[in-house]
Order: structure tokens, then sequence, then C-alpha cells
């Protein structure tokens, strides 16, 4: 049934995946002093993927670059104090004056949080990769010698799929 | 300095790759380059200025966890063996695969990244270390080994030789735990002798991990199978380094444990048998790799049973044979992948009359082969002199048992030399010679007149070795290696064991029985392979793939799992409710879960799942937890298009099941959910004392810079935890994918 593409649920997404994001990354950088912080913008953004998923404006090919980039920027986050002496995770505290905003303080825990949300939202796309999901980023189609060549690199047949699983 | 070549060979390692892509050659040249730096250095302090040295890197402080790497003058002399055979195996890898090779991005590499996890496990100054850096050079080997990874057998080879290390290093690790645990200390230079039932349990544990690595009786069964590596690797891993670590390992802690019998018993036992065993193995096979690879079998059982007894004099032979066998058996396997390469066989049937037409070689192989047999003018006859001399000087049982080894030993050792260079070098077929490689004869000449050097300049050998020996057993500085040590019983002892084992050799030279079958290495195999079958019939009971058993299996668990805290459950804490909202929502959410036991269509019950959810947002509302309301509302948002997208696959209701299914799913669930309800209940009842809130709060804006308590313990108090937390997400997220993609048709595979 969802297959059946619908262009105002297409347009409502489009319209709406720039202010989730605005509200992600809202939530990323509110997350020390307010509710939010890295999984709660993980979440957000891994909505809007999902969201774009269904109405079929992404694929979830990022899945795997989104987590390991995500685990080695937490990782090295993690390991960097190691290198001027400190102990592992130890984080710094900066405060920078910013033009519009004023006072900013932040710290090496934003880069970790940086790496938990990529890994969240890679965790999402790869859940949307399993419940099958590559098929509907795909143009719709019954007939797998149908036009949609340009999209066809997937090779599989939909329809088989969906009956396989 | 020490860090300075630690992070040279990592930052060498991507430049090899790039190298690699041009050419196998390039990329093992630019291997070479900084395990030659290294050896210099070695070199340079042995020389100039042996004082121990530390670096120390601590991770977490406060489990002891750190790198610790110390130059004591036995570090120095593994190193200078281990970087500079290694500077020197390049360069032979060089001459050794065609231009033309394949996989010149994986092998230099992974040899340069051996050679860093070998110095490092040879510096290694705290037991975590030397653990890590035992078990990476495992990890290297097996991709060395299985090089030529479209042979079956070949990999079948390096997956052997990597469970039997693998499992010998899991043992190891038991053994080092027991022993810090009773000496106190991580530190090896800082170890104290110990004593009791645990160190005798540590003792055996860790001899054994080290006869894994270093291939005693009966472990040794993946060594010979090691062979199919590339010649290169085997002269670098199976003579001079790799194997060598278990005898550095019983080496370091002999000391440690000089006071428990087991000690001394087991390593006796492993070496002894080791050294006849292999020496029998060696006079059995044909092939002259083989033979070399069975004949260090045997050596490092000599090595072994020289420690294990572990007199001053004995420590001090063993680290003279130490030094001079990496130096010969590399030798000599270089000599055999030249002969490998020029002839195109190694089978010494089908060898003969290289002595002609290989001159270098032949005079390389005979130089590496009677420092082996222990015949002057080497470093290997002053060496094995040491030896027979501490073995003739023992007193009691141990001298019977330990003299009978070395010497029964020592015979057959100088046996299997003679028929190999007699069968390969000495008249036989004629043998089609292709031209000389000098990038192959070079570093052999070198490895093989070192031996020669060595006597020469006995002296400076003299220096390295007592100054090493003392660093192990403190009563070892009164020795001394000798050109010629006079008319001694144990030069009578020796020119006799070499008369014997010559004759012996030269009787079996040509013989022609077909080499012994593998009979080890096939249990070995098997056993592996009854382990992954009954590891296939335990997955197919217990994964049986149905979705409503494996979620009755978890409900059940949950009832019996909850059933200890019941006992705890007391009526006088519990309040019913602090808000009447929280009734209500209750209620809601009892009503909606209640409702999803009896809706027949999906998207029903996916609908009061979100109810129930939503419910609970509300209930953390109440409580004042914004940031638990957030992360529930988004978890609940992403979990509603996850259950689009699933349901589109999916009939519109569940398939109907039969009633008395239906009642016991319903009654596991209604159990579950209300036993675990108890037990929290019964949980909030325990005694907790003051909550450390306050304690938080004020840390979290002093040391984490912010105000939100959750999320700065999240992000700094307890960072650990949650880096842990999300490399499990990651992992669970990756089986995810592959689960996914396993289940579809190859071609799917492209975009990843």
């Amino acid at each position: 049934m969802i297959r059946e593409h619908s262009p105002v649920v297409e347009l409502g997404v489009r319209a709406a995946s720039p202010l989730a994001i605005m509200v992600g990354v809202y939530l990323l950088f509110a997350g020390h002093n307010n509710p939010g912080g890295g999984f709660a913008a993980g979440l957000v953004f891994g909505a809007v993927v999902a969201l774009r998923t269904v109405a079929g404006l992404q694929r979830t090919d990022l899945a795997l670059p989104l987590i390991a980039g995500g685990v080695i920027v937490a990782g090295l986050v993690a390991a960097a104090p190691l290198l001027w002496g400190d102990l592992m995770l130890d984080q710094q505290v900066w405060t920078v004056e910013v033009p519009v905003l004023g006072k900013v303080k932040s710290g090496t825990a934003l880069f970790f949080d940086l790496g938990v949300t990529a890994i969240v939202i890679g965790l999402v796309m790869a859940v949307l990769d399993g419940l099958g999901a590559a098929d509907l980023a795909a143009p719709p189609s019954h007939h797998p010698d149908g036009d949609g060549d340009g999209d066809r690199e997937t090779g599989s047949d939909p329809v088989a799929e969906v009956d396989a699983g | 300095m020490i860090w300075l070549l630690l992070v040279a060979h990592l930052a060498a390692l991507p430049a090899t790759v790039i190298a690699g892509k041009q050419s196998m050659r390039s990329g093992l040249a630019a291997a070479a380059v900084v395990p030659a730096i290294t050896a210099v250095w070695a070199a340079v302090l042995l020389i100039d200025d042996r004082t121990p040295t530390t670096a120390e890197l601590v991770w977490v402080d406060g489990l002891d966890l750190a790198l610790r790497f110390r130059t004591d003058a036995v570090a120095l002399m593994m190193t200078l063996l281990v970087s500079g055979i290694g500077a020197l195996v390049f360069v032979y890898a060089i001459g050794y695969f065609s231009p033309g090779a394949k996989g010149g991005t994986r092998f230099p590499a992974s040899l340069l990244a051996f050679s860093a996890s070998m110095l490092g496990l040879v510096l290694a100054d705290s037991v975590w270390t030397l653990f890590i850096f035992w078990e990476l050079t495992s990890i290297t080997s097996f991709l060395l080994v299985g090089h030529k990874n479209d042979d079956e057998s070949v990999l079948a080879a390096a997956r052997r030789a990597l469970m039997i290390t693998g499992a010998g290093g899991l043992v190891l690790l038991a053994g080092l735990l027991i022993l810090a645990d009773e000496a106190g200390t991580v530190v090896l230079s800082e170890l104290t002798p110990v004593q009791g039932g645990g160190a005798t349990l540590a003792a055996i544990l860790i001899l054994i991990g080290a006869a894994t690595k270093s291939a005693q009786v009966p472990f040794h069964v993946w060594l010979p199978g090691a062979m199919a590596a590339p010649t290169p690797v085997s002269a670098y891993l199976h003579s001079a380094t790799m194997v060598k670590a278990g005898v550095l390992l019983v080496a370091v802690l002999g000391s440690t444990f000089a006071e428990v019998d087991a000690w001394k018993v087991v390593g006796l036992g492993f070496g002894i048998i080791s050294m006849l065993w292999g020496a029998v193995g060696a006079l059995r096979h044909r092939d002259a790799k083989l033979i070399l690879a069975w004949g260090t079998v045997s050596q490092l059982g000599l090595l072994i049973t020289l420690l294990s007894v572990g007199s001053g004099k004995a420590t001090f032979a063993a680290t003279s044979i130490l030094f001079a066998h990496a130096l010969f058996k590399a030798a000599l396997f270089l000599t055999v992948g030249e002969i490998d390469i020029r002839t195109g066989t190694r089978d010494i049937g089908e060898l003969g009359g290289l002595a002609r037409k290989m001159p270098i070689t032949f005079a390389v192989a005979l130089a590496g082969g009677l420092s082996m047999a222990g015949v002057p003018p080497l470093l290997g006859f002053a060496a094995k002199e040491a030896a027979i001399e501490a073995v003739l000087g023992l007193e009691g049982p141990e001298a019977g048992i330990a003299g009978f080894g070395v010497i029964g030993g020592s015979i057959l050792t100088v046996a299997y030399t003679t028929r190999f260079l007699v069968t390969v070098f000495g008249p036989g077929p004629d043998t089609t010679v292709a031209p000389r490689r000098w990038a192959m004869t070079g570093p052999a000449v070198f490895l093989g007149s070192a031996g020669v050097v060595g006597y020469a300049a006995i002296g400076p050998v003299n220096d390295l070795i007592v100054s090493a020996a003392t660093e192990l057993n403190e009563k070892s500085n009164v020795y001394l290696l000798f050109r010629w040590p006079g008319l001694t019983t144990g030069l009578a002892v020796s020119a006799a064991v070499v008369g014997v084992g010559a004759l012996l050799g030269a009787m079996m030279a040509r013989r022609t029985k077909p080499a012994p079958k593998p009979t080890g290495a096939t249990l070995a195999d098997d056993g592996l392979d009854g382990v992954l079958k009954l590891a296939r019939n335990l997955t197919a009971i217990v994964q049986h793939g149905s979705l409503p058993v494996y979620l009755a299996t978890m409900g059940a668990t949950a009832t019996i799992a909850a059933i200890p805290f019941l006992f705890g459950l007391g009526t006088d804490h519990l309040i019913l409710a602090d808000d009447p909202v929280q009734a209500l929502l209750a209620v809601a959410i009892v009503g909606a879960a209640a409702a999803g036991m009896f809706v027949r269509s999906r998207l029903g019950a996916a609908l009061t799942l979100g109810a129930v959810g939503l419910g609970v947002s509300g209930m953390f509302v109440v409580h004042g937890a914004p940031d638990l309301v957030l992360t529930q509302l988004l978890v609940e948002t992403v979990v509603v298009v996850g259950f689009v997208i699933g349901l589109g696959h999916l009939d519109r209701r569940f398939p109907r099941s039969p009633n008395t299914w239906r009642a016991v799913r319903i009654t596991i669930a209604m159990t579950g959910g209300i036993a675990v309800m108890l037990a929290l209940a019964a949980a909030g009842a325990g005694p907790v004392g003051e909550a450390p809130v306050a304690d938080i709060a004020a840390s979290s804006v002093d040391e984490g810079g912010g105000n939100n308590i959750v999320n700065v313990v999240l992000t700094d108090l307890r960072a650990l935890d949650t880096l842990g937390e999300v490399v499990v997400l990651a992992t669970a997220a990756v089986g995810i994918l592959a689960l996914a993609r396993a289940g579809r048709p190859e071609t799917e595979e492209a975009p990843a």
C-alpha cells in the first residue's frame, strides 16, 4: 500500500525535513544545559531519514559509513586526552565569544555527542534497511523489465523480495 | 624514543599500503625502513648505554591499565633480533616475490604490522601490555600464514595456527591474571618470587600458553602446517621471532616462579619431549622446509628445557642459544626459500648437487647448519658447549633427565642437520637451477656469516649475552662463552654427540620412506570441526526462528527472574499515586496494553503500543524528567515510521492461531508483566542510602561544564559507559545490516 506514492506525503515530508533538521541541530547543542543531546538529535535525524524513506526520497545506503564514522569519532574523542597526558575521556571545555549568539560554552563532549548522533542515525537506517526499505527508495515498478533503468542497480525485484520476507 | 619507534611503525603502515599499490616490491622496500632504524637504535643502545629506560602511558588509572615498556638488555637483544632480521627479511622478500606478485597492499603491511607487534611484545613491561602484543602477533601471523588465500589447505593451516595460539592466549591470560593477583603487581620488572597453590596454577597456565606459542609438543601441530606461508614469513615468524615469544616469557618469569616446583616439572616435560619428538620429526620429513620447522620445535624444546632447569649456567646457555638460533635458523630458512624459488622444489628426494650449482647458498647453509649442529668455528658451537656444560653441572634427578634430553636431542639435531645438508647439497638427482637473485642471497649471506663473525668476535657477544642473562637470572653473571673450552668433559661429550649424530644422519640421508601423515594436525582440525558442528546443532535448537516462542521465552524468563524480588515486597512504602494524573495515565497505559492483547489487526496492535508509549511519556512529564520524555517521544515517532514500512510487507491482520496457544501467550505476557511490576515495586523498598544527586549536580557544573545533569553524566562523568553503549548500538546495527542483506540476492550487495 505504501508503494503507491502520494504527492501530498512527498510534499509534506519535503517541507518538514528542513524544520526537523533544525530541531535536531538545536537539540544537539542544547543538550548540555537543556533537554536534548546527541541521542535525541540522532533520533530526530533518524526520524527525518525514516520519513524520507517512506516517501521514496532517500536510500539507506549510508548506514555503514555513518556507524563506522560515529564509532571512530567517539573513540578518537575518548582516546585523544591520552595524547596530552590526561585520562581517557577527560573533557576540555572552551568558552568562546560569538558575535550574534554572545558567550558560547562548549567542550569536547560535543564531538563525542556528534559520534553518538551518527551512530543513532546509522542504526535507524540499518533497521529501515532490515525492514526492506531499499525497495521503497526505488521508483515503484512491478515490472522488472520495465522502465527506471537508472535506478536498477539494486537489481532485485521488489515483489519477489516481499514474498521472501 | 620507544614511543617514537612504535608510532613510526604505525605511521609506516599506510605508507607501505600506498607503496604496495605500485607493486609488491616497492611495498616491501617501504616497509623495511622502520625496522632497520629500530635495529640500529637497539644496537647503539646495546653498545653504548645499557641502562634500562621505561615508557609508560596510563590508560585507566584505577584499574592499573597502562601501556608499559622497558629497554633492558634482554629487551634490546630481542629488539635487535626482531627488527634486524625483520629488515633483512623485507629485503629478502623483494627477491622472493616475482615482480608481478599480487597482494602488494596486503603482504608488506601485514608483515610490518607483525614486526610492530613483536617489537611491542619484547619491550613490554606489564603483563597487560605483553598480553595485548602477544595476541596481536597471533592475529598478524594468521594473516601472513594465510597469504595465499585462494588455497583451501593454506587457509586450514592458518586457521589451525590461529586457533591453537589463540586458545593458548586465553590460557595465558588466565595465568597472568592469577600471577598479577599473587604478586600484587602487573609490572614485569617488579615481580617478586611467588609460591603456593595460586602460583602453581599460574605457572602451569602460563607454561601452557607459552607452549602453544613456542610450538611445544603436543601443541606443535600448527607449526608444520604454518609452513604453507611464504618462506620470508617462515624465516621471520617461525624461526627467529614469534615462536620465541613463549621462550621469552618463560625466561622473563623464570625468577618469579623459581620456587614453584610445577614450573620446573611442567617446563622440563614440555621441553624434553619437544626436543626429542621435534628432532625425530625432522628426520622423518622430506620437505626441506618441514625439516627446518620440526628442527625449530626441537630447538625451542631445548630452550624451554634449559630455562626450566633455572640454574645460572642453564639460563646463560639458553640466552646464548636463543641468540645463535635466531641467526642460524633464519639463515637456513632463507636458503631453503632461495632453493625453492630457483629449483621449483623443496623435496630432498628431488634435490641434489646444489653445492656446485649454488655455491653461495651452500656456504650459507653450511655455516647455518654447522652452527645448529654445534660445530666450531661457529657461534652455535660456543652456545651448545655452554648448554652441555650446564647440564653436566647439574645434580640430583634433574641431572639425569635434563642430561638425557639435551644430549639425546643434540645427537638427533646433528643427525637431521647432516641429512639436510647431504641430501640437498650432496650428490643426487641433477636439479636445474634458475639464475641468482641478489635480494635473496644478500640477507642470507649476512645472517649466515653472523654466526662466523659472532664466533670470531666472541668478546662483544659475551658482553651482550652476559648482561641479558644476568637480567633474567642474577646468578648468570659469572659465565662466559669460549671459542675453545680446552679439553674438558664437555668437549668430549660434544665430540661424541657430533660423531654419533653425523653417522646417524648419513645413514638416514637417502631414506626413501614417504613423509609421515600429519596426524596431529588432522586431529586438531577434526576437533575444530566438531566444535563448529556442535555450535551449529546447538544454534539450530536455541535459535529456532519462531518469534512467538522467542517472546514467550523472554516473558517466562522475566517471570522467573522476578521471583527472588518478591520476598522483599512490603506494602508500607507503596503509594497508589502521588498525583491524580498518574492514576489516569496508569489506567490508560494498562488499558492500551490490555487492548493490544485482543486486537486482530496489525495496525491496531501498533497503535496500542504507541498509546502505551505515549502514556509512559506522560508519566515522565508528571515526574519532571524532560530528557526521558523527549527521548521516549522520539523513539515512539521513529518506531511508528518503522511500523509503516514493516507493515507494508505483511497482511493487515494477524494469522489466526488455535485458542489454546493464544491463551498460553496471553498468560505468559500477563504473568511476565505483573512479575516485573511487582519486582520493581519490591526493588523500591530496598535500603539505598542518600541519593548522590547533590554531588553529581555539583560536579556536572564544575567538571562537565553543563547544567543538564543527565547529559553531563552521559557524556562526561560516565562517558566510558556511554562509549561502551554506543559501540553496542553500532555492533547491533551492523548485525542488522548483515542479517538483512544475508537474506537477499547477491546482486543486492553492490551498493554497500
